[in-house]
């Protein structure tokens, strides 16, 4: 009778050992995201992850950063396979972050949403892409980034430029003067397709109006036909024949960085995120900001999201830790590391720096956004927008063969 | 029979010797290529839980549609066409020198031999460094020369992206054809060599008589070697460009790669793939059979 007791006890043992790793792993969550951009916000994000798992005993959320294109493939192995974060980061909108939601990657958060009352703390316009998915609400929206033009002040005054240009004539107006000054007038890295791309979208936002640029976007106008599309190519070409810091085909947008905080170009077309990085590199009292002048009043940037994925055990936690990470507490105190301004619309602005309330005025100006072109095509199209984009910044290519072999591209897909 | 006896039968311990690899090798190879040949014919976006069988779409679409294909199709025979010359050639120059009884001749072996053990990706960090524009050491070697107007967009510029990338592998690689063409010199009988000479024959002709007929074998394997890995091309020219400017760089299979991984048509990166898959095996299977030709004989 001892022995079977002893047996008993010891099974018992075994079970609660082998239990007690799988209690542990049920109250961790894993999110997977971007690498920050800079220290101050990697160290941030830790801390947040750290705050919640003491405000809540027994869970961890572990954090894994990846690059772009390894943190798309890793979703994409994720999606295929039974195992995968419980929480990602994706971009808003139909292109990339659409496409795991149309997967069935991202699960649809409407009770969270109604338990939490997140509407009543986001600011609506970021909230707004969570509601264009059919079957449900999809997604938690973390920052709006928004891109415009860095200048650095010291060369423009060099170039005599006194006013800030209104219009795109009047950017490449001042562009000229500062090619008559010796002075590359902009800087970009060719290696990364985005980095270019960026030009080329707020060429096209200039030249064909929101509307037009839209429907091209979504491949409904013929690129080859439409004057504007043609056009567009041909400034781009224009850009990068005289106006870009050349050579810029073999070099990244971090050595673009590096060229422009060494006054090698006098503008450089990023997002806000960028007010942190010329704080570390630089005196962010040299540079100021101005929204590409495209005269269409949409804004070029986009939202930022984190899906709770249909592979977590324990989506009750993830949505818990969204909560915490959206709050106004939380985002107050983390305000300034990961962008200037906060999705949450009850975080109070104090202390800015200069460059942060420019971007804090530029988000109150501005209604309507405009998207970067690798979130709005799909992937194949994108990736044969920047092969069109690139032959004509290296001038391989004439504006109007670029127009016709992207609409080729577009009319073989079928 | 016993298992003693089964052990001890060579045929039966030659099975058990190999059972364990060949599983491996099943499992993690020809299953996956056969799925891959699968997969060829079928659309997928690796997301959706069912394929589409397509039959030949996947290959007429990039035979026929895919702007970038025939561009990796001419990258990859130049890749290949300059991997047949230069390593062998840099290589057989490094084996005959280090062949001599020269000082610090090992320490020089493992330094030539020393990029050959370095991760391509490295090699493509490093490259991409010395190749900035601005502030890389071919630039700053041929500013402090007096020759900055050679200074070039290395890795930016179409018409020399391809080759300057090749450079960077012929630094990483030509070590190995070096180590191959050093252990075939060691069967270089030097009897024939003394007797050459006694007969009057200069340096040249000792190598172009005896030397190089004894490294026949060894040449043939290096090349084919050569032909191989170059037709596979991919770590490096992912690490160094991307593929890019403007896919101009592109080979098979970083295209295979890009389509499957990054635009998700395993369907078509699947038909690039068994392209090159078919490619290859018209070079290895020649010379599986002169190989197993030249040990019947002998």
């Amino acid at each position: 009778m001892t022995s079977f007791l002893n047996a008993v006890r010891i099974s018992a043992m075994a079970g609660t050992l082998m239990l007690a790793p799988s209690l542990v792993s049920a109250e961790t969550i894993t999110l997977w995201t971007l690498n920050f951009s800079s220290q101050a916000a990697n160290d941030a994000f830790q801390k947040i992850a750290d705050d919640f798992a003491a405000a809540n005993p027994g869970s961890k959320v572990e954090i894994v950063t990846r690059g772009t294109d390894d943190h798309k493939t890793a979703l994409r192995v994720a999606a295929g396979s039974d195992k995968g974060p419980d929480i990602y980061f994706s971009w808003a909108g139909l292109g990339l972050g659409g496409e795991y939601i149309k997967a069935g990657l991202s699960l649809p958060l409407d009770k969270y949403y109604a338990e939490y009352k997140w509407d009543d703390e986001l600011i609506p316009a970021a909230l707004s892409f969570s509601k264009i998915y059919p079957g449900g609400r999809q997604g938690v929206p973390s920052s709006f980034k928004g891109e415009a033009i860095y200048y650095n002040k010291a060369l423009f005054a060099k170039a005599g430029i006194t006013e800030l240009p209104k219009n795109y004539d009047e950017l490449v107006a001042d562009a000229e003067k500062l090619k008559a000054a010796g002075i590359p007038a902009i800087t970009f890295g060719g290696t990364v397709n985005w980095h270019v791309m960026r030009l080329m979208d707020v060429i096209l936002e200039s030249k064909c109006g929101a509307e037009k640029h839209d429907a091209l976007m979504d491949m409904k106008l013929d690129w080859s036909t439409e004057a504007c599309a043609v056009e567009s190519f041909a400034e781009l070409d224009k850009w990068s024949k005289n106006y870009i810091l050349s050579p810029f085909m073999g070099i990244d947008n971090a050595q673009s960085f590096n060229l422009f905080v060494a006054g090698r170009a006098a503008m450089v077309l990023e997002g806000d995120w960028l007010v942190q990085q010329l704080s570390e590199a630089g005196n962010l009292d040299d540079y100021d900001i101005f929204p590409f002048p495209t005269g269409t009043n949409r804004l070029y940037g986009f939202a930022e999201y984190n899906y709770v994925s249909t592979k977590s055990k324990n989506p009750d936690l993830a949505a818990k830790f969204l909560d915490y990470f959206i709050s106004t507490p939380v985002q107050q105190e983390v305000l300034g590391k990961f962008s200037p301004t906060s999705i949450n619309k009850n975080v109070v602005y104090k202390d800015l720096r200069p460059l942060d309330q420019k971007w804090v005025d530029i988000f109150n100006t501005y209604s309507q956004v405009y998207m970067n072109g690798d979130q709005a095509f799909p992937l194949d199209v994108t990736t044969e927008y920047f092969r069109v984009i690139n032959e004509v910044a290296s001038g391989n290519m004439a504006p109007a063969e670029a127009a016709k072999q992207l609409q080729t591209f577009i009319g073989n897909r079928g | 029979m016993t298992p003693r006896k089964v052990l001890s039968d060579a045929r039966s311990q030659a099975v058990l010797l190999l059972a364990p690899a060949l599983v491996i090798y099943l499992v993690f190879a020809i299953y996956p290529m056969i799925d891959v040949v699968i997969l060829s014919f079928q659309k997928w976006n690796g997301l959706d839980p069912h394929r589409q069988f397509v039959g030949t779409v996947n290959y007429s679409d990039i035979f026929t549609k895919d702007p970038v294909f025939w561009g990796a199709f001419r990258n990859t025979v130049i890749w290949t066409i300059l991997s047949v010359i230069f390593p062998p050639i840099i290589g057989l120059a490094l084996a005959l020198g280090l062949n001599q009884p020269i000082f610090g001749r090992n320490t020089l072996r493992a330094v030539y031999y020393l990029p050959v053990i370095i991760a391509p990706i490295a090699v493509a960090t490093m490259w991409r460094w010395m190749y900035d524009p601005f502030f890389g050491l071919f630039g700053e070697v041929l500013g402090m020369l007096g020759l900055q107007s050679w200074n070039q967009d290395w890795l930016g510029n179409r018409n020399i992206a391809l080759y300057s990338a090749f450079v960077a592998h012929l630094w990483q690689s030509v070590g190995f054809s070096m180590v191959l063409f050093l252990a075939g010199l060691q069967g270089v009988n030097k009897t024939l060599i003394e007797a050459a000479r006694i007969d009057g024959a200069g340096r040249w002709n000792v190598f172009r008589h005896v030397t190089m007929p004894a490294l026949k074998t060894t040449i043939t394997i290096v090349l084919v070697l050569s032909i191989i890995s170059s037709l596979k091309a991919f770590d490096i020219v992912y690490g160094l460009t991307g593929g890019g400017p403007a896919q101009s760089t592109q080979m098979l299979a970083l295209w295979a790669f890009t389509q499957s991984m990054q635009i998700f048509d395993f369907g078509r990166g699947s038909a690039i793939s068994v392209v090159l898959l078919l490619i290859t095996l018209a070079v290895v299977v020649p010379y599986l059979r002169w190989s197993q030709k030249r040990e019947e004989f002998q």
